[in-house]
């Protein structure tokens, strides 16, 4: 998909729609200038006046703007009240009332999401990505900006949201999926996905997948590799000590004294898996 | 992005600068220049960022359209969002995203490293594109259909070794994926219940080609084998697979009474794959699998695969009050991976280790692989959301893992081990609570993790994850601290036992209302210790990894408008296993000389160093933007 003809197109459409009429705001403006003016842009505003989110305001007008006499969404209450009046969708793994940041009282829409004063126009988030998430998830935000071998985090549009989807349930279904169910990180390293005639035993029945090799949040590795070297990461499932686990012992040619076999990857090429060699060496 | 584009933007700029009016758009466009000294492919594979023209950021948005688009151009990644619509009628998404994907690690997979030889063998330099379009029906009516396209290709050249005949070879590689997938289903809202049914058509075509590198038909081996060299003049593979994709999603979601809320869902999709691989080889090979000399050699493959894989999930949502939860769930999982491969391989003009027999020999493989896969869930949470200024949430899961992996007909290493059954149950208890007062916030959450068996090696019995959070800001964030820590320890029987902690701290401050500073430490450690066997020997030894890293971040923002100067500066020093610092400077002047333009000035640079001399470089990025806001 040649860029320029995408881009020629979305700078086309926006010429096109430059000067369309933006829906105006209600009578609020008259006092309520500012805000009445950058609401135009707000998604609210095409299914949404003033009063749905702060109710009747004939009592506030005719008091002369007595700010007991409206209705200003805040906290647990306010969240509960209003934007889950219009905002409380419970899917296969979503949750916006109960999920991973459930409405509470530590944490609701107004943590993360600012209506009248978002710096981040799309889904008028507070604050942009990864920003807005390190508030309280600090040391995976610091993984991505002090560790070398990390997604790049902030570029080309890739933000925690990429990969986590923040309305979803706690644990593992906090993790998107593709949309055929597959793992998230098949979704972009499409040439992992298989499958394979000989899979790798590790990544088709580990629990984790692809983090039992791979740290996603940025890694001191390379590779993202949870080890710094290679034949550590292998060697690790690939030495039994007992007969119960999964994962062979190497023959006794790999010697470890040899850099050559330090890095089990020079020979085993296929180790996200082949259709062609057993041992994954093709 | 070609001229023509870089002038719609720059005419584009121009011409809403001259707006009388306020365009709802956001625009910043410019140059990037970098200046890069030591391994720059070191510095490719870590950053990437290249010289070029770049659309930085672009968003539009008015109530019918929203365009969004950040760092056309040189890269490493772009993308760009447009949604529009029209209420009642049409909902319409396009996205489209780009990565280039960049590896050369000096010493990653590189037994040459040693003797002064970089960079690796194990090498790519390929583009991922990706271009999405979704147009749902009818919004908001009680069935919206919908219907979705994507398209995926990632293509470039890598290099990769070979290990054929007694020896390694370097090859040169050319990789085309081209995936495209088709959806349509429906959105529905019928009285208590909504739900949505996809159904998923995805196809994946792959193609690739290795060839003996120039100047690599000695083989990495300089040393010779039974007294004979080992050479290749000539290696080539060509190989391609497709894999159908069909795949099925379904949620319904029944709001059973104004407290109880019961949600289905279903996944099921199953990928088959068919592939295909003609190799050939002729040089002075040895292969101990036939006992033989061979001159040549000509592999035809033919393979197929399938993964077969659904999954079942019932959840109940009850509101026992209007600020306590309990939440219950089953899910159920299947996945079945079977393959089978048919390898002809013919060795021309073999002979004996004797010297006898001199034929071609031909040898017929043919392999299979299963693996079966059961996991069953059961969950349930209560969530007290609002206990005063505290929530609290406490939860219990049990997963019990049934795997059945059949042995490989050639096992990848020494027999046994490879083909198995096992039953892993894991048990899982969580806590955590939350408070927020006034300016004060804290949290801390811990879970638990119990296993019965391991599966591989490195899998836990015992697992424990503490999380620690704690925050503090004035009202206008004239003052802001937040301080995290987290514990994450594991081990199991088999010898296995690691830990990992990070602690960050924040602190932002702003003296007089134009002036931000802001400061930030963490800490991490990470030291794990495995009992691994030495092949060579099969005597026990230990695997350790050890991490210990501190990184000190500074920065200010000045906001003196019409000029506001943005500057940090941090430095990452870690030791251990691999040792390596990291220092980087960040710097971005803007001055808007006019009410809704201006421009913007940029400068970052990255020096990393590893021990190696050749693991480090020194990277300088320069940026100038012209830059509109309404």
């Amino acid at each position: 998909m040649p860029i320029s003809r995408l881009t020629l197109g979305g700078v086309a459409l926006l010429l096109f729609f430059a000067f369309a009429p933006a829906a105006l705001a209600q009578e609020c403006a008259d006092c309520h200038e500012e805000q009445a003016k950058s609401f135009t842009t707000n998604p609210h505003a095409a299914q949404a006046s003033c009063e749905v989110c702060h109710g009747d305001g004939a009592a506030h007008i005719e008091a002369g703007g007595d700010k007991t006499k409206i209705e200003v969404p805040r906290g647990f209450a306010g969240a509960e009240n209003t934007c889950l009046g219009c905002h409380d969708r419970t899917t296969e793994r979503r949750s916006h009332r109960m999920g991973a940041h459930a409405n509470s009282a530590a944490v609701n829409c107004l943590s993360c999401h600012s209506i009248h004063k978002a710096e981040v126009a799309e889904n008028l988030v507070a604050l942009p990505q990864p920003q807005l998430c390190a508030t309280c998830h600090g040391t995976q935000a610091a993984s991505f900006r002090n560790k070398p071998h990390a997604h790049r985090m902030g570029t080309g549009g890739m933000g925690c949201t990429t990969c986590h989807d923040p309305h979803a349930r706690p644990g593992r279904d906090n993790v998107r999926l593709t949309s055929a169910g597959e793992s998230v990180c098949l979704g972009c390293h499409t040439d992992k996905r298989g499958p394979h005639v000989f899979q790798h035993g590790g990544t088709a029945v580990g629990e984790a997948d692809c983090a039992s090799c791979h740290e996603p949040h940025g890694s001191s590795n390379p590779n993202q590799l949870k080890r710094a070297r290679v034949a550590q990461v292998c060697l690790e499932c690939h030495s039994p000590i007992t007969t119960a686990t999964l994962g062979s012992q190497p023959p006794s040619f790999h010697n470890l004294n040899s850099p050559r076999y330090q890095n089990c990857t020079t020979c085993h090429v296929a180790i996200h898996g082949s259709n062609r060699s057993p041992q994954l060496l093709k | 992005m070609n001229k023509l584009t870089c002038l719609l933007v720059i005419v584009l700029l121009a011409f809403t600068a001259g707006a009388q009016t306020s365009i709802p758009i956001e625009v910043e466009a410019g140059y990037r220049w970098t200046r890069v000294s030591g391994n720059e492919l070191l510095y490719r594979t870590q950053i990437d960022e290249r010289s070029g023209f770049m659309l930085r950021s672009l968003t539009f948005f008015t109530p019918q359209l929203r365009v969004d688009a950040t760092d056309l151009g040189s890269g490493p990644a772009s993308a760009l969002r447009i949604e529009t619509g029209k209420a009642d009628v049409f909902k319409l998404r396009i996205g489209y995203r780009s990565f280039d994907t960049f590896s050369a690690l000096p010493e990653f997979a590189n037994p040459l490293f040693v003797q002064g030889i970089t960079p690796g063998q194990h090498t790519f330099d390929r583009q991922r594109q990706m271009f999405d379009a979704d147009i749902e029906f009818l919004p908001g009516r009680k069935i919206a259909p919908f219907i979705g396209y994507s398209q995926s290709r990632f293509d470039g050249p890598g290099t990769t070794t070979y290990t054929i005949g007694g020896d390694e070879f370097l090859l040169g590689q050319s990789l085309d994926e081209s995936e495209r997938e088709f959806r349509a289903g429906a959105n529905f809202e019928l009285g208590k219940f909504y739900g949505s049914i996809t159904q998923g058509w995805r196809s994946l075509e792959s193609d690739e080609t290795l060839t003996l590198a120039q100047a690599a038909s000695g083989g990495n081996n300089t040393g010779t084998v039974l007294g004979r060299a080992i050479t290749g003049s000539a290696i080539t593979r060509n190989g391609s697979f497709d894999v159908d994709t069909p795949f099925t999603t379904a949620y319904v979601t029944g709001e059973v009474s104004s407290r109880v809320r019961v949600t289905g869902s279903f996944i099921r999709f199953a990928a088959d794959s068919d592939g295909v691989d003609d190799e050939s080889a002729a040089g002075s090979f040895v292969s101990f699998g036939v006992g033989r000399f061979f001159n040549g050699y000509d592999d035809t493959i033919s393979s197929r695969a399938k993964n077969t894989t659904w999954r079942g999930t019932a959840r109940a949502e009850i509101s026992l009050t209007d600020r306590i939860d309990l939440l219950t769930g089953f899910r159920t999982e299947h996945r079945e991976i079977s393959g089978d491969a048919l390898i002809r391989s013919v060795f021309v003009d073999s002979t004996t280790f004797s010297g006898l027999d001199r034929r071609d020999l031909e040898e017929l493989v043919v392999a299979e692989s299963a693996l079966d896969r059961d996991v069953d869930t059961i969950e349930a949470a209560l969530n007290m959301r609002a206990l005063g200024p505290f929530s609290v949430r406490v939860g219990f899961s049990q997963s019990q893992f049934d795997f059945g992996v059949r042995p490989d007909l050639s096992e990848i290493v020494v027999p046994g081990n490879q083909g198995s059954q096992h039953d892993r149950k894991v048990n899982t208890f969580d806590v955590s609570t939350a408070f927020r007062k006034s300016l004060f916030s804290a949290g801390i959450a811990y879970r638990r993790d119990d296993a019965n068996e391991i599966v591989l090696r490195s899998d836990f019995t015992n697992r424990d994850r503490v999380r620690v959070r704690a925050g503090f800001h004035t009202p206008g964030n004239l003052l802001r601290i937040g301080l995290m820590a987290e514990d994450l320890q594991q081990e199991n029987d088999a010898l296995f036992d690691a830990e990992a902690r990070q602690y960050t701290a924040d602190l932002e401050v702003a003296p007089v209302t134009p002036v931000r500073l802001r400061a930030a430490y963490s800490r991490l450690r990470a030291n794990s210790v495995v009992t691994i066997r030495r092949p060579e020997t099969f005597v026990l030894d230990t695997s350790r990894h050890d991490e210990e890293g501190d990184a000190l971040e500074l920065g200010f923002a000045l906001d003196f408008r019409p000029v506001t100067i943005d500057a940090s500066a941090s430095r990452f020093e870690n030791t251990g296993t691999l040792p390596f610092d990291v220092d980087r400077y960040r710097t971005r002047i803007v001055y808007d000389f006019l009410t809704h333009a201006g421009i913007a000035a940029e400068w970052s640079r990255d020096n990393y160093a590893e021990d190696a001399p050749s693991g480090r470089f020194d990277a300088d990025r320069y940026g100038l933007f012209v830059r509109y806001r309404p």
